[in-house]
């Protein structure tokens, strides 16, 4: 997916101004940057909620059709048991209910809540919640996967343990994923690529990272020096 | 154990309404200003016994019915449109804000110049009944989640999927609310419209004729049987609300698997 000399802005405030950035299909690029920085505004393009101004948004072959959403809450249908938040997602793609019953089963299964299946969001706890959501976005049957902060304002035990159920999932149907997360140490841990927004034309950093997912520690030093790259470019005059 | 003690309360505060009625009828000693609780149950079992009893509460039953459901259906119409077209709700708003302010016995009485008796209690409870719903309606619509909304739209869940596993969903606890205030509103108007018209049959039209007569005893059993319709109608539609999100519970779980 390619963002080529995009440009938008809210009134007077420019996000973005013939900014450029390149992802390579099929890898998680994890998006970090300040409050009112474009970050969403990013995931917002690349999903087409929103124009640009101007430039283009262009995406491979294997990124065109839907787009699964990871939002900063769940946002399941309060009304609906979480078997149904799940199947529905499944309905504009798949006509069978016997196989949307087994897609959803698979995901369910995998973040563990298929025993949870006939409970109300209201009966769930918040990770539980975001587990659901997690099943959702992986069984609607996307080409490109988009997550806003899904993890924010969870404590740290229970992030790691949706972020790991997030990677099960991705592993077993790797798709495009734009992450954007406040948190440096969450970027380097799920993404393939991370990149620092603050400024409106190009990013503040970019960075592949070469050390495979599950060989990365808490006391690597390329990623804990990469770790420091990024904080700087977090409080730098421009980030 | 809560709702024993509140039952409990409950009891004591109506056993304390009768007490306080009876030793008023005691100081007052007066048949015709207030006769006490037994000459006035007497009456009520007597009227009960009546011939035309069932066709008085017939009559006063589907009169509140039927305006309930007309009520119910174009509240929740117009509710629809007003709370998804801001043109459509900006029309309604002096309809509304005029019915809202009438009172209710000028209503029946222009009700009663245009009408025949046996209109008049439909006619003026729905024009009491209507903004009621239709506010709260327009309200719940406008309430709805937008975030919600934007991510059907992501997840491509729409048409009759999105209408009844989000939308009426979403709607329910304001047609619920409306409909309930609306109900309670309907007895009262349907009534209070028989005793100023006077049609063949209804509870209104009783409670007219004893006052003409001083029956005081005759008003008062008619009052307690339309208290006792009104109770009926909340219990039948808390009921129905109860029953259709238990029939929702069970139709989720065998979905579910």
């Amino acid at each position: 997916m390619k963002f080529i000399n995009v440009s938008k802005a809210y009134a007077q405030n420019v996000i973005f101004d013939r900014f450029s950035l390149e992802i390579e299909a099929g890898t998680i690029l994890a998006v970090v940057g300040p409050s009112g920085q474009g970050k969403t505004t990013l995931l917002h393009l690349a999903s087409g909620l929103i124009e640009a101004d101007s430039g283009e948004v262009v995406k491979e072959e294997s990124e065109e059709g839907a787009v699964s959403y990871l939002f900063q809450e769940p946002r399941l249908i309060p009304s609906s048991t979480v078997f149904s938040n799940v199947e529905l997602a499944l309905r504009s793609t798949e006509r069978c209910a016997k196989i949307r019953s087994q897609i959803t089963a698979h995901y369910l299964g995998l973040v563990g809540l298929w025993e949870d299946r006939a409970l109300y969001p209201a009966q769930l706890s918040g990770g539980m919640r975001q587990r659901v959501a997690i099943a959702r976005s992986f069984a609607h049957q996307s080409r490109l996967m988009l997550l806003d902060e899904p993890f924010q304002s969870l404590d740290i035990k229970l992030r790691y343990s949706l972020m790991k159920a997030f990677l099960t999932l991705w592993n077993e149907s790797p798709k495009t994923t734009i992450f954007v997360t406040h948190d440096p140490k969450e970027a380097i841990a799920l993404g393939d690529a991370v990149c620092c927004l603050g400024d409106a034309s190009a990013p503040l950093l970019l960075q592949k990272i070469d050390t495979p997912r599950d060989a990365r520690g808490i006391d690597d030093e390329a990623l804990l020096a990469l770790e420091g790259q990024l904080i700087k470019a977090l409080l730098s005059p421009r980030g | 154990m809560r709702s024993v003690k509140h039952t409990l309360v409950a009891l004591i505060s109506s056993a304390l309404l009768l007490a306080l009625w009876q030793v008023g009828a005691h100081v007052l000693d007066s048949q015709i200003l207030l006769p006490g609780l037994a000459p006035v149950f007497k009456t009520l079992v007597s009227i009960i016994g009546d011939g035309p009893f069932l066709a008085n509460i017939g009559a006063t039953v589907v009169r509140a019915f039927q305006s309930f459901l007309i009520i119910i259906i174009l509240g929740s119409v117009a509710g629809v449109l007003g709370g998804n077209f801001p043109l459509f709700s900006a029309a309604m708003k002096p309809f509304v804000t005029t019915l809202k302010a009438v009172p209710v016995m000028s209503i029946i009485l222009l009700a009663f110049i245009w009408f025949t008796s046996g209109q008049v209690p439909l006619f003026s409870a729905f024009l009491m009944g209507f903004p009621v719903m239709y506010v709260q309606v327009e309200s719940g619509w406008r309430s709805i989640d937008g975030n919600l909304i934007q991510m059907c739209d992501l997840y491509e869940i729409k048409g009759f999927d999105r209408l009844v596993h989000f939308t009426i969903p979403s709607l329910v606890p304001s047609l619920v609310t409306g409909a309930r205030i609306s109900l309670s509103m309907v007895w009262k108007v349907v009534i209070a419209a028989e005793v100023l018209t006077v049609p063949r049959y209804g509870v209104g039209s009783r409670m007219q004729l004893a006052q003409v007569q001083l029956q005081t005893d005759r008003v008062l059993s008619w009052t307690l049987i339309a208290i006792l319709l009104t109770a009926c109608g909340d219990l039948l539609f808390e009921l129905i609300v109860h029953a259709g999100a238990a029939v929702k519970r069970t139709v989720d779980r065998r979905r579910a698997g």
